[in-house]
């Protein structure tokens, strides 16, 4: 018993475990959003894309968070021009502008020797954290989150009804601008917890679970944040006695909490559909 | 100036390790490069990314049970595929998100397998790919792929073009439809498996993109479209692995940068030309109506 204790007595694991949970937050609040209007793998895409910006960030020994940061926004207005100048699908160009960035970033790690092993920034590495890292890591998260609260019900009415946003005063492309800063945010932080590989799962699997639990978006929200900084802490702690692999822990549970609740949800889940459809074949006949 | 390019070539060629990195990139980078005309066609592009992300986990597994690693890779990435497939008919969960769910779910749990089995494979290499150190058999593995990739390909071209283009036609004059699908990813995921070790799980992605997708702003004929990929992926990969070798540079994203380098070349002179005729449309209206 006191064994699964052990973790609670080391100050790495509790900090893993809090900065995991924090970030895991932050990435599932922005997921309610993403899931419901279909910009699932821009997630992905811009967390391989701040890989070049974090390598010459440590090269030249500036903070990690702002190289990503400006990589990311960089990475976003490629696409957002490419997008504009050819009639390639979306896909494509998501595709062509990450993998470049990405590839950039493994170049540049390639020639010169950075700091950092280029594994634990595409795999995350949370147990071993440094501590100027988790100070950037908790501010940007910190403040991210806290613009989200502020703004969420803003956000909510420009994704899902532009219109009435749009009659209400609220300026719909500042607020775009505004959202895909906080989802490079959430890519910068999840980098160090989960890598860059895994940053898609924080920001996508926690809001599609609370989709399948809930047809309100407060509630939705609310459930997601509570999956996502859950699962990030449990996984954190469970990874302790796997010797590490922390992000491939927090993903995994995530990914079997959504299949829990595709099976399980009391209205959205199969279950809940083959009794439907069974009701509805005896109904007929009275 | 002619001894400096000679050596350029000769010396790097010099190397046994170096020809056969070459003859890996040429071969593995024409392959990809045919599916990305596919691909890029269908919005399928992601689809490689979720793919390659999905076999981590059946490379692990097949080292466990004692099976070859490229047939748990292979099943792996249809299981991602028809996993997919089945989650997004039975749920209200959007098609691109489901994709994301599943193949992050697989990637993180072979990472969990990882750490807990001892392989002799190295996670780096997995990731990132070993172009010089391709051994013999796997020299043998990558030819024998992509012969059958590139001949299934071939066969049905007329077909999977139909299929790629327009579903409900293909449908129509009554191909079957389902197993061009299951083929195609069947191809794609063949395809994944045998590129893995050359380039890498996720730099397989940019193959299976980008030179399509250069291709495709400069073509509007398919058959074009398929030579002016192949040429991407060709001289990327020669000149990609020359070019690393002098500057002491990873290989496989040498290749891809310059696979992106092409696809910006493709995007400046697709927006010249727009810009000019956009031009040319402006001075006939001035004289039109001068």
């Amino acid at each position: 018993m006191s064994e699964l204790l052990v973790p609670f007595e080391y100050n790495y694991m509790l900090r893993a475990m809090w900065v995991s949970a924090l970030v895991g937050g932050l990435g599932a609040f922005l997921s309610a959003y993403l899931m419901l209007k279909g910009w699932s793998l821009m997630g992905d895409a811009l967390s391989h894309a701040v890989v070049p910006g974090v390598a010459i960030a440590y090269l030249m020994q500036l903070p990690y968070a702002a190289g990503a940061f400006f990589a990311g926004i960089i990475a976003a207005f490629g696409m957002w021009g490419i997008r504009h100048v050819t009639r390639l699908k979306e896909d494509a160009v998501i595709g062509v502008v990450f993998t470049a960035f990405f590839a950039a970033g493994l170049f540049i790690a390639s020639l010169y020797p950075i700091p950092v092993s280029i594994q634990s920034i595409v795999l995350g590495n949370i147990l071993g954290i440094a501590d100027e890292d988790v100070v950037q890591v908790v501010v940007v998260a910190a403040v991210a989150l806290a613009i989200l609260l502020v703004t969420w019900k803003d956000l909510m009415l420009v994704f899902f009804d532009e219109s009435h946003a749009r009659a209400v005063g609220l300026n719909p492309v500042a607020l775009k601008v505004l959202f895909f800063a906080l989802l490079s945010a959430s890519a910068v932080t999840a980098l160090q917890t989960v890598g860059a590989a895994l940053v898609v799962a924080t920001v996508i699997t926690p809001g599609a679970t609370a989709y399948l639990l809930t047809d309100r978006f407060g509630r939705l929200l609310a459930l997601s944040v509570a999956i996502g900084v859950s699962t990030s802490f449990v996984g954190a702690y469970v990874s302790f006695f796997l010797d590490g692999a922390t992000g491939g822990v927090i993903v995994t549970l995530q990914t079997l909490v959504f299949l829990t609740a595709f099976v399980f949800a009391p209205k959205h889940g199969i279950l809940a559909a083959r009794r439907r459809t069974r009701a509805a074949g005896e109904a007929p006949q009275p | 100036m002619t001894a400096a390019i000679w050596d350029f070539f000769a010396l790097p060629l010099s190397f046994p390790f170096m020809q056969r990195a070459l003859l890996v990139a040429v071969l593995v980078g024409a392959v990809a490069a045919v599916l990305s005309c596919y691909l890029v066609l269908k919005g399928w592009s992601l689809m490689g990314d979720a793919i390659s992300h999905a076999v981590l986990p059946g490379i692990v597994l097949a080292y466990v049970v004692g099976l070859p690693l490229s047939a748990g890779a292979f099943l792996a990435g249809l299981t991602c595929a028809t996993l997919t497939g089945y989650l997004k008919e039975n749920s209200r969960v959007r098609e691109d998100t489901v994709m994301g769910i599943v193949f992050s779910g697989m990637f993180g749990f072979g990472l969990v397998l990882f750490t807990k089995v001892e392989t002799e494979q190295h996670l780096n290499h997995v990731l990132f790919g070993n172009l010089l150190g391709v051994t013999d058999s796997e020299l043998t593995e990558i030819i024998v792929v992509a012969a059958v990739v590139l001949v299934a390909v071939l066969i049905r071209r007329r077909d999977l073009l139909l299929y790629c283009f327009d579903q409900q036609h293909a449908r129509a004059i009554g191909l079957r439809v389902g197993w061009l699908y299951y083929g195609l990813l069947a191809l794609l995921s063949l395809a994944i498996v045998a590129s893995l070790k050359a380039v890498g799980i996720i730099l397989v992605v940019a193959m299976l993109v980008a030179p399509g997708a250069t291709a495709y702003l400069v073509s509007r004929r398919f058959e074009r479209m398929l030579v002016i990929a192949i040429l991407v992926a060709v001289f990327s990969s020669v000149a990609g692995t020359l070019l690393s070798f002098h500057l002491d540079a990873a290989t496989g994203p040498s290749i891809v940068l310059l696979q992106a380098a092409l696809f910006v070349l493709a995007l400046i002179h697709t927006w010249v030309q727009r810009t000019r005729t956009s031009a040319e449309h402006a001075t006939t209206d001035q004289l039109a109506t001068g």
